[in-house]
């Protein structure tokens, strides 16, 4: 291992594995909506529980979800600050949307540039309580600027618009509209990717680092001569921004958004997302939100095989599947907390750990 | 008008108050912030329609029944779900309680269908005047249990031995396990305690309305009624959660219906960047 040379070697093939991992991905990405468009693979038709009944368009919100879900991570799990109020973010995305795309008729991509600028607006203003109260305390504060802003929404909807909704127009760049699930799939994937990208180089600057040290151990980072006060702004800010834009897509995915969609559940199912994924690590958010989007249609579509099924079995999977859906997921979170709080990532972690021991003692 | 808003705004709130000391019990002892007392409340509505509408029992064996259940349910949350989690950071508290009370929920919507179903008690619930006031015996009644409650517990903790361990062990985990104390036993009794007064909330909102899962969001009011009134001070849970009660039939008259919430939410805000250790808590001192 001495060998220079040979070290060289291995770096270098290890870099052209990565390589050929990334472009395997990216050809299978593009494919999958393929896949689901057409349902069959080389010609072969596939049955709808092969593909675990599973449509584009769960993609598309799984997508969208993976931001909100990334953008909360970034705040809780790297910068330690807890937030029950995410979708708060969402909704002041979707409200600026809904100012400056149906009521003044902005282009698409100055819309999403204005949801972010509010969402980031919006941070500033909720992170200010990070000032003064810590803990438990600063969570209740974005619960209660949940509600605030939420009745906002509600009242704005009802001045503007009406009580279905606010309609959004058809995406569009220009004259490229996004009217079909398969465009916005494009569309989508590499904005996420983006963001991830973003955040996870973001982490490894020098403010990344000092940020994490801040979850770690706050006092000690203020002894180095940090001021942890603006940095939990900044931290805020840009988390608020990403979960604006994702506000804005959101709504405009859906063409039609009533403002009691963004309820306190709304804002839970992006915690559960980062504790089944695994706090502080930004692949397991993709995975907490593929795993929170993508379960609910799996479990009905098993559910649905059982129609013929009597008595309870049948109230349970049949009469009450959303019902069932929650249960499992609630259960999930809880078994989760108890025997792996690590959440995916940690028993990746742990997996690779145990591998690279057995891979030694032989 | 204005004592008629005020009637119903202290009955509902003192049984908020009757919730939020339940909150405060299971805080002060276990440092647990519990979203799921909320869905204790659905619960106890749910317990009483099983042992009134559906076992047919008589009201006092369905009152002991009530009590039992909820207790239980209490205990056994604690030995399987808190226990396991002691020592964690906080969010993953908070999460379990919110994962908690998402299972819950579903269960109660499985085993008894996700429409309200009537919930009638053989508590009075005529309507008699005084002076132009209509007060509702149903609103008197929940009020009088739910001082009576709040008296019963407080003696309880203030005169009663058992009270006075519960109260050293929320001091001091060390120090009461170092005196003998068994700690954990003590726990589980500030979580049946919790989850009994949330069951009593739960059988008159239950009675009040209908008895569904929505009114796990009446429930969750004693968050900020216990954070106004200060997590750390019982009275101080009772005081916050007459205030909430207040505001709340107060803004709701005189603003808009749906202006409670923010009314509530924002004095919860204010409460928290002006005094963050709420109207009768303790400030807490950081210690380097």
């Amino acid at each position: 291992m001495t060998d220079p040379s040979h070290t060289a070697t291995t770096y270098r093939a290890a870099r052209a594995l990565r390589w050929i991992w990334v472009i395997v991905a990216v050809a299978l990405l593009c494919y999958l909506p393929v896949l689901l468009t057409e349902r069959s693979i080389l010609g072969v038709r596939l049955s709808n529980m092969q593909l675990l009944n599973l449509g584009l368009s769960q993609i598309n919100l799984m997508l969208i979800a993976m931001l909100g879900a990334l953008s909360l991570n970034y705040l809780t799990g790297c910068a330690g600050l807890i937030s029950i109020g995410h979708a708060g973010f969402y909704a002041v995305g979707a409200m600026t949307a809904a100012m400056t795309g149906s009521q003044l008729g902005w282009p698409f991509p100055l819309v999403l540039v204005s949801a972010g600028a509010a969402g980031a607006i919006a941070g500033l203003l909720a992170g200010l309580p990070s000032l003064r109260v810590r803990g438990l305390y600063f969570v209740l504060s974005t619960f209660a600027m949940h509600y605030i802003v939420a009745f906002a929404f509600l009242e704005y909807q009802f001045k503007a618009f009406d009580v279905v909704g606010v309609p959004y127009k058809t995406a569009a760049f220009g004259t490229l509209e996004l009217n079909s699930p398969m465009r916005w799939y494009f569309f989508l994937l590499p904005v996420v990717a983006l963001v991830y990208w973003g955040l996870r180089n973001s982490l490894r600057t020098r403010e990344g680092r000092v940020m994490m040290a801040m979850r770690d151990h706050e006092l000690a980072t203020t002894s180095v001569g940090v001021d942890v006060r603006i940095l939990r702004l900044k931290a805020f800010v840009l988390s608020s921004a990403i979960a604006g834009v994702a506000g804005a897509l959101y709504a405009y995915y859906l063409t039609n958004l009533n403002s009691e969609a963004f309820n306190i559940n709304f804002a839970i199912q992006f915690i559960a997302m980062i504790i089944i994924g695994g706090m502080g690590s930004l692949p397991g958010s993709l995975v907490g939100a593929a795993v929170w989007l993508l379960l609910p249609s799996i479990i009905t579509g098993f559910a649905s095989q059982a129609s013929d099924s009597t008595g309870f079995v049948r109230l349970v999977l049949v009469e009450h599947k959303a019902q069932l859906v929650q249960l499992i997921f609630g259960a999930l979170v809880i078994l989760l907390l108890i025997f792996a709080p690590g959440g995916v990532a940690g028993m990746g972690r742990q997996l690779r750990n145990r591998l690279a021991t057995w891979r030694g003692r032989r | 008008m204005l004592a008629q808003v005020l009637f119903s705004g202290l009955a509902l709130g003192s049984i908020y108050g009757l919730v939020a000391l339940g909150f405060a019990v299971v805080f002060k002892a276990t440092d647990v912030f519990n979203f799921a007392q909320g869905m204790f409340v659905v619960c106890g509505a749910f317990f009483a329609v099983t042992a009134i509408n559906l076992l047919d029992l008589p009201f006092p064996i369905a009152i002991l029944f009530i009590i039992l259940a909820a207790a239980t349910l209490g205990v056994v949350i604690h030995i399987l779900l808190i226990q396991p989690l002691a020592g964690r950071p906080m969010l993953s508290v908070i999460m379990l309680t919110i994962a908690l009370s998402i299972a819950l929920r579903a269960i109660v919507e499985i085993l008894f269908g996700s429409q309200g179903r009537n919930l009638t008690t053989p508590l009075p619930t005529g309507i008699f005047l005084v002076g132009d006031v209509r007060i509702s015996q149903l609103h008197l009644t929940a009020a009088l249990v739910s001082w009576a409650c709040m008296a019963a517990f407080g003696a309880f903790f203030r005169y009663t031995s058992i009270g006075l361990l519960m109260r050293a062990t929320a001091d001091g985990h060390e120090a009461a396990v170092v005196s003998g104390v068994n700690v954990n036993v003590m726990n589980r009794l500030a979580w049946a305690i919790g989850s009994t007064l949330a069951a009593v909330g739960g059988v008159f909102l239950g009675q009040l309305q209908l008895a569904s899962t929505d009114i796990e969001s009446i429930g969750l009011l004693a968050l900020p009624a216990v954070v106004i009134g200060g997590m750390q001070s019982i009275p101080g849970a009772i005081i916050g959660g007459l205030l909430v009660g207040l505001i709340e039939q107060l803004s709701a008259t005189y603003i808009s219906p749906k202006s409670s919430d923010i009314m509530i939410y924002g004095l919860l805000l204010v409460i928290l960047m002006v005094r963050p250790w709420g109207l009768f808590g303790q400030r807490e001192l950081g210690r380097v």
